[in-house]
């Protein structure tokens, strides 16, 4: 269901889509995945002439990208540093270990997926991912960006999860 | 002291501390009894040469906990210096202040196994978080997560 | 006591990890430095009990996101050792290889952290560019850029082919020409000499006694280095030497890395240029004799211990690791005392901190009764004003 944009609205979200800042945030594990993302700041990949920025503060930024595993002692501190961040936000977690753990799930320091403690967006898969992979999932990030807009909030997604359910509930057929 | 120890020679001057055996061929290990582990590192300092200190590892041997100091000098040989503390009640004289990279060592085998170093200028959390429940030693051979120290996440809250 | 607190954000795009440590200062001067290493303790050793020795390589790979080949590199070793395997000599060469591509990618790494920590931007990104090099070149070999899976308890789980060893021997002259262009640097860039002559020296007794290792250690005049002390793989064969420095500081450790990438490349080509042919790997026992091995290995970072007991069967009894970094730290805690704040980064910077720690400073400042919050940028930017007199980017 498309919501009318006004003008102004649709600069802000033109200015959004071009030129995301990210905050990056270091919750533990090996670190590969951090130097993979420093290494898309380097001449070789070069994000920055995409507009992409990397912010220090979690209040300038308008995606988070959580690197690596969630020890127990990072995992509040995540959760705070993630409500710091203004709407529109999205999360992105890299790895292996962002999305269950990866080599060390269910180990006794560690919380075993990003999800438990924060919302996330969009998942790449690797050990680590390649630098083109986590530029990818920027660009997916901004395309989900685009469709919330289109649709007025993230709800929709939301809804749209619960509705599968509930239809597949009906017919008695599970989803392939 | 560049030329190579040799077996006779270690076992002359550590004889009074404790067995020495050769355990690989630039590995000799003496096994040594807790309250003269300090003499003997010192004995190893002057002696043998031995100029820096490795690691302390720890193992958890059932009814005893097994620490062992590793040395070493220009000489590359190293020397093991072996103890068994008893589990009901792992207590130790620490070596930090003849040995000062032992500070952080020992630090880590307390929060890990719960062996006490006496004397050691500040035994505080290094290595796990500071809501770990105390009486926890997760190296420890029986000790398995259970729901009281298996905690975090949003998910787990909310159960 | 009012405190000065300075945490380190972990978010900060070119710390690889906290590191929680208290700095305890009386106005400007450091007085004692204190540590918390809980921020990415995961809990390995205990999982490595209980997985058998195929399974539990990936999982000591992952300790570290950039020594990674050095941990299932020395853990192999130890438990071949214990089961008195020989490896064929194709697979010593193919590890040795992949250990100095290792070592090359950490210090090109290192030294474009270090310029960064001073706000010298522009060899961030050059170095940055060449490490790529070195990548492309690892995950021809192996398949991935980092996390590169060749170590097996037998040998080498991969062989190399012609063309890939062709490849690489390419791209070691242009790799050659730009170090040389960094030594050049070193050597007479103002902003690089000022910021790193004088700072954090170590002198050798202290080197000594604090238990430093690595080119940390080498820079203070200390001639330790495991691959010539304790040789493994081929280093004992092939012609190399170890680099040291006299000046004991974060110049000196600057120059020993540089010198040890020219080590690595001559290394490397040799390597390459004389690999014998022969199987990659030997069948291995299922289970390893019951023994201790203490296994040591020179990762980029410094000298990596193993201590390793098995029991007669498949898995471990017990693998206790002792990594570099933990055995720098007091040496980096005492050469911080009576230095500047403002020196704070670039002194932990030099030790390179390997991302197995977490980091955020806090600082107590005795005698000022002030209670504040700074963060690494400040930090760094305190110390740019103050050495160049403007603020630096």
């Amino acid at each position: 269901m498309a919501v009318p944009l006004t003008i102004s609205q649709r600069l802000v979200n033109w200015a959004r889509v071009k030129s995301p800042w990210i905050t990056l945030y270091n919750s533990g594990g090996c670190n590969a995945c951090t130097i993979e993302i420093i290494a898309c700041l380097m001449p070789r990949f070069d994000v920055e002439r995409f507009g992409v920025l990397t912010k220090g503060s979690p209040r300038h930024a308008d995606i988070l990208i959580v690197t690596g595993l969630v020890t127990l002692k990072q995992a509040s501190r995540l959760r705070r540093v993630w409500e710091q961040i203004p709407e529109p936000k999205y999360v992105i977690a890299p790895g292996a270990c962002g999305a269950s753990g990866g080599a060390f799930r269910g180990l006794y320091h560690v919380v075993d997926r990003v999800e438990s403690v924060i919302p996330v967006d969009v998942y790449v898969a690797g050990c680590p991912p390649r630098p083109d992979e986590i530029i990818n999932a920027v660009v997916t990030c901004l395309n989900l960006l685009k469709e919330d807009v289109a649709h007025g909030g993230k709800e929709w997604r939301q809804n749209k999860a619960v509705e599968t359910h509930e239809s597949d509930k009906k017919t008695g057929e599970v989803a392939p | 002291m560049s030329t190579p120890l040799t077996l006779d020679f270690v076992t002359e001057t550590m004889k009074l501390y404790g067995t020495v055996e050769q355990a690989r061929s630039n590995r000799i290990r003496i096994a040594t009894m807790p309250d003269r582990v300090r003499d003997a590192i010192k004995a190893s300092h002057e002696l043998l040469g031995c100029d820096r200190l490795l690691t302390i590892s720890t193992a958890d041997k059932g009814k005893t906990f097994e620490l062992i100091y590793h040395l070493t000098g220009p000489h590359h040989i190293i020397i093991s210096l072996a103890i068994e503390l008893p589990r009901d009640k792992p207590e130790t004289q620490t070596t930090s202040d003849i040995l000062p990279p032992a500070g952080i060592y020992e630090r880590q085998i307390h929060d890990l196994f719960g062996i006490v170093f006496l004397g050691h200028p500040d035994l505080k959390k290094i290595i796990l978080n500071e809501d770990w429940p105390e009486n926890e030693y997760p190296l420890r051979k029986d000790w398995m997560p259970g729901p009281e120290t298996f905690y975090g996440g949003l998910m787990r809250e909310r159960k | 006591m009012a405190e000065v607190i300075i945490p380190i954000g972990p978010h900060h795009p070119a710390l690889k990890e906290p590191v929680n440590f208290k700095v305890i200062a009386d106005g400007e001067k450091i007085v004692r430095l204190e540590l918390d290493l809980s921020y990415t303790h995961r809990g390995i050793e205990k999982a490595a009990e209980k997985r058998d020795f195929i399974r539990v390589l990936p999982l000591l790979e992952r300790v570290c996101g950039i020594c990674s080949h050095s941990h299932s590199s020395a853990f192999a070793k130890g438990i071949e050792e214990t089961m008195q395997l020989e490896i064929p000599p194709r697979a010593q060469y193919i590890r040795t290889i992949i250990a100095e591509l290792e070592r090359m990618h950490s210090h090109l790494l290192w030294l474009g952290v270090a310029a960064h920590e001073i706000g010298f931007n522009t060899l961030f990104m050059w170095t940055w560019r060449d490490r790529e090099a070195v990548q492309d070149t690892l995950e021809e070999m192996s398949g991935n850029r980092v996390h590169y899976g060749m170590n097996e308890v037998g040998g080498v789980r991969r062989d190399l082919t012609l063309e890939q060893v062709n490849a690489a021997l390419l791209r070691l002259p242009h790799l050659e020409d730009r170090i040389k262009k960094y030594v050049d640097m070193v050597n007479n860039q103002k902003t690089l000499l000022v910021r790193f002559r004088g700072v954090g020296k170590l002198s050798k007794e202290e080197a000594l006694k604090y238990g430093a290792v690595g080119p940390t250690a080498r820079a203070s005049g200390v001639d330790y280095d495991v691959r010539s002390d304790d040789p493994y793989f081929v280093y004992a064969d092939i012609p190399w030497e170890v680099v040291t420095d006299t000046s004991g500081d974060v110049y000196g450790r600057t120059c020993v890395r540089i010198g040890e990438l020219q080590e690595s490349i001559k290394i490397v080509r040799y390597c390459l240029e004389n690999l014998p042919e022969g199987p990659v790997r030997v069948t291995a026992p299922k289970a390893a004799p019951p023994g201790e091995i203490l296994s040591r290995y020179e990762a980029p970072r410094g000298e990596l211990v193993h201590f390793i007991r098995t029991n007669g069967t498949d898995k471990v009894e017990r693998v206790d690791i002792r990594t570099p970094t933990l055995a720098n730290w007091t040496s980096v805690a005492m050469c911080l005392v009576n230095q500047n704040l403002a020196d704070i980064p670039v002194i932990v910077a030099a030790i390179d901190p390997c991302l197995s720690c977490t980091s955020r400073i806090t600082i107590l400042n005795i005698k000022d009764r002030s209670a504040g919050v700074i963060t690494m940028d400040e930090l760094r930017r305190r110390s740019c004003t103050r050495c160049y007199g403007q603020e630096q980017e």
